[in-house]
């Protein structure tokens, strides 16, 4: 096989413009994510009435429906009864969705974690509700909850590839336009990889050597 | 502990890239083993086509999930001919940007999905000789305002991945901006719910969309001036397209082809349309 490395050349600042594009979309739903699953925690933490209910809704559906099918939904169902979305509000609409379900599980196996004792002692202590999420618990279940968290990140970044269904420029969508207008497919699935795995390789180092740091205490490294 | 990690990291990029040339050198040497020749369908005593699923009247489905149209009752044809019963097909739905990926892979035999020639795609699979003639226009809302394909600058035009009118206006139109999506469905539903301005594609497609949906009108230029349709094999499998463009002329002479349109096209294209303006019978480009 003759990979045509010319053609790979010229189009790398492309896969660089669409690798930005792909991170940012990535970056942003995990904030949009994190906001939306440190309120949720804090509505089944406090038992909130109702807001509980719907939380848990919501967690539910995030976590057994495919992300394509929630983006095909809101891209091609709403218009249908009058809603028109831009692309970019579709894709971080339903990357938040399913960010949000996810990390709010991983958030709440980090609360289940931490020990029934700490939190009797804190209201032993006469620490108010409120103080003993605050400085007792979420400082515990976070620690707890980081690999799983940053697992959930990767996750969320890779999932990233599906919103080129919906005419988002990132990378697989940049990959298949140019193999549909040149027909180089092995060189352009190759560039797409080998961008991935810039993006990837140290990303999973720099979180494997943060995981590491907070778990000092623990492990006794 | 670090430069164990590290190793870890370096070790799993070349595993990668192990893997991707791996992939490359098999799908190369399917080459040789010449994977859609004649012998190797009728010992499998399947042709294997890849066809559209979503294009009527060439290539779609009917409720039951049958694929009939145009280009799918031709394969049918083709695998009565060949291998003796029309069933001895194997219908693999493709999308416009996977018609040339899928013959270089060997996943099928023949592409039948409406494929128009193009110098670019001669370099990639060898076209046997062509079954039909199509153009690619422009249909646009007629809310839009556009009346010429200058009026097009700066309008947001939706095409499908892969496509002639995709090609061609990537390369020719960089003024005009394109939101491209990899289903023919999906640009039409794009289209209708007004996420761009216009859909270039070719334009018996259109035309037979448009009868069903009112409110959009064909710009009357062409963006490029009529090209073959044609089957196409895989680069080098000269035996299939040479069987394939015999079959068409004995086709020809029992006007098989016209007798598909009737069933078909005519509705799609309006009865005052010249079969022959379409079809392409004696195989001359």
């Amino acid at each position: 096989m003759q990979l045509d490395t010319d053609f790979m050349t010229r189009h790398i600042p492309d896969f660089v413009h669409a690798a930005g594009l792909s991170l940012s979309i990535g970056g942003i739903a995990i904030l949009l994510s994190l906001s939306v699953a440190c309120i949720y925690s804090a509505i089944l933490f406090f038992q909130v009435p109702i807001l509980k209910g719907f939380v848990r809704a919501h967690v539910e559906v995030a976590r057994n429906t495919p992300l394509l099918i929630q983006l095909f939904f809101l891209y091609y169902g709403l218009p249908s009864i009058g809603i028109k979305l831009s692309s970019m509000t579709v894709v971080f609409i339903a990357m938040t969705f399913l960010g949000g379900g996810y990390f709010t599980e991983v958030f709440r196996s980090g609360l289940d974690a931490v020990t029934k004792t700490q939190a009797e002692s804190g209201l032993a202590l006469g620490l108010s509700r409120m103080q003993l999420f605050r400085y007792v618990i979420m400082p515990q279940a976070f620690r707890i909850s980081i690999p799983a968290l940053f697992a959930n990140f990767i996750f969320l970044l890779k999932e990233t590839t599906i919103v080129s269904a919906v005419a988002v420029p990132e990378l697989l969508y940049t990959t298949t336009s140019y193999i549909s207008l040149y027909y180089k497919t092995y060189e352009m699935l190759l560039m797409m990889t080998i961008c991935y795995l810039i993006i990837f390789l140290p990303l999973s180092f720099l979180l494997s050597c943060i995981e590491r740091r907070y778990q000092y205490g623990t492990h006794g490294h | 502990m670090k430069k164990k990690k590290l190793g870890t990291l370096i070790l799993s990029a070349l595993l990668l890239i192990g893997v991707l040339a791996g992939c490359g050198n098999s799908a190369d040497g399917g080459n040789k083993s010449a994977a859609g020749s004649l012998d190797a369908i009728k010992k499998r005593g399947k042709l294997i086509v890849g066809v559209f699923s979503d294009k009527p009247p060439f290539g779609f489905t009917d409720e039951k999930g049958n694929y009939i149209g145009f280009d799918n009752d031709l394969a049918k044809r083709f695998a009565k001919d060949l291998l003796g019963d029309e069933s001895k097909v194997e219908f693999v739905p493709v999308e416009p940007a996977s018609r040339i990926p899928y013959l270089q892979s060997d996943k099928v035999d023949l592409i039948l999905a409406n494929m128009t020639v193009t110098d670019a795609r001669k370099e990639q699979v060898d076209f046997t000789n062509p079954t039909m003639k199509v153009a690619t226009q422009v249909l646009v809302s007629d809310k839009s305002g556009i009346k010429t394909l200058d009026d097009l600058k700066g309008k947001k035009i939706i095409v499908t991945k892969g496509t002639t009118a995709d090609i061609y206006l990537t390369e020719h139109r960089k003024d005009v901006e394109l939101i491209k999506y990899d289903k023919n469905t999906e640009s039409l539903q794009a289209l209708k719910d007004g996420r761009g301005d216009g859909y270039a594609q070719d334009n018996f497609i259109l035309i037979s969309w448009a009868k069903d949906n009112p409110g959009f009108h064909l710009i009357d230029e062409k963006l490029e001036k009529e090209a073959p349709i044609a089957p196409a094999v895989k680069k080098g499998n000269t035996e299939l397209r040479d069987w394939v463009n015999k079959e068409l002329q004995t086709l020809g002479k029992e006007h098989y082809l016209i007798e598909l349109y009737n069933k078909y096209v005519k509705d799609a294209l309006g009865a005052d349309t010249d079969p022959y303006e379409v079809i392409t019978e004696d195989g001359k480009i």
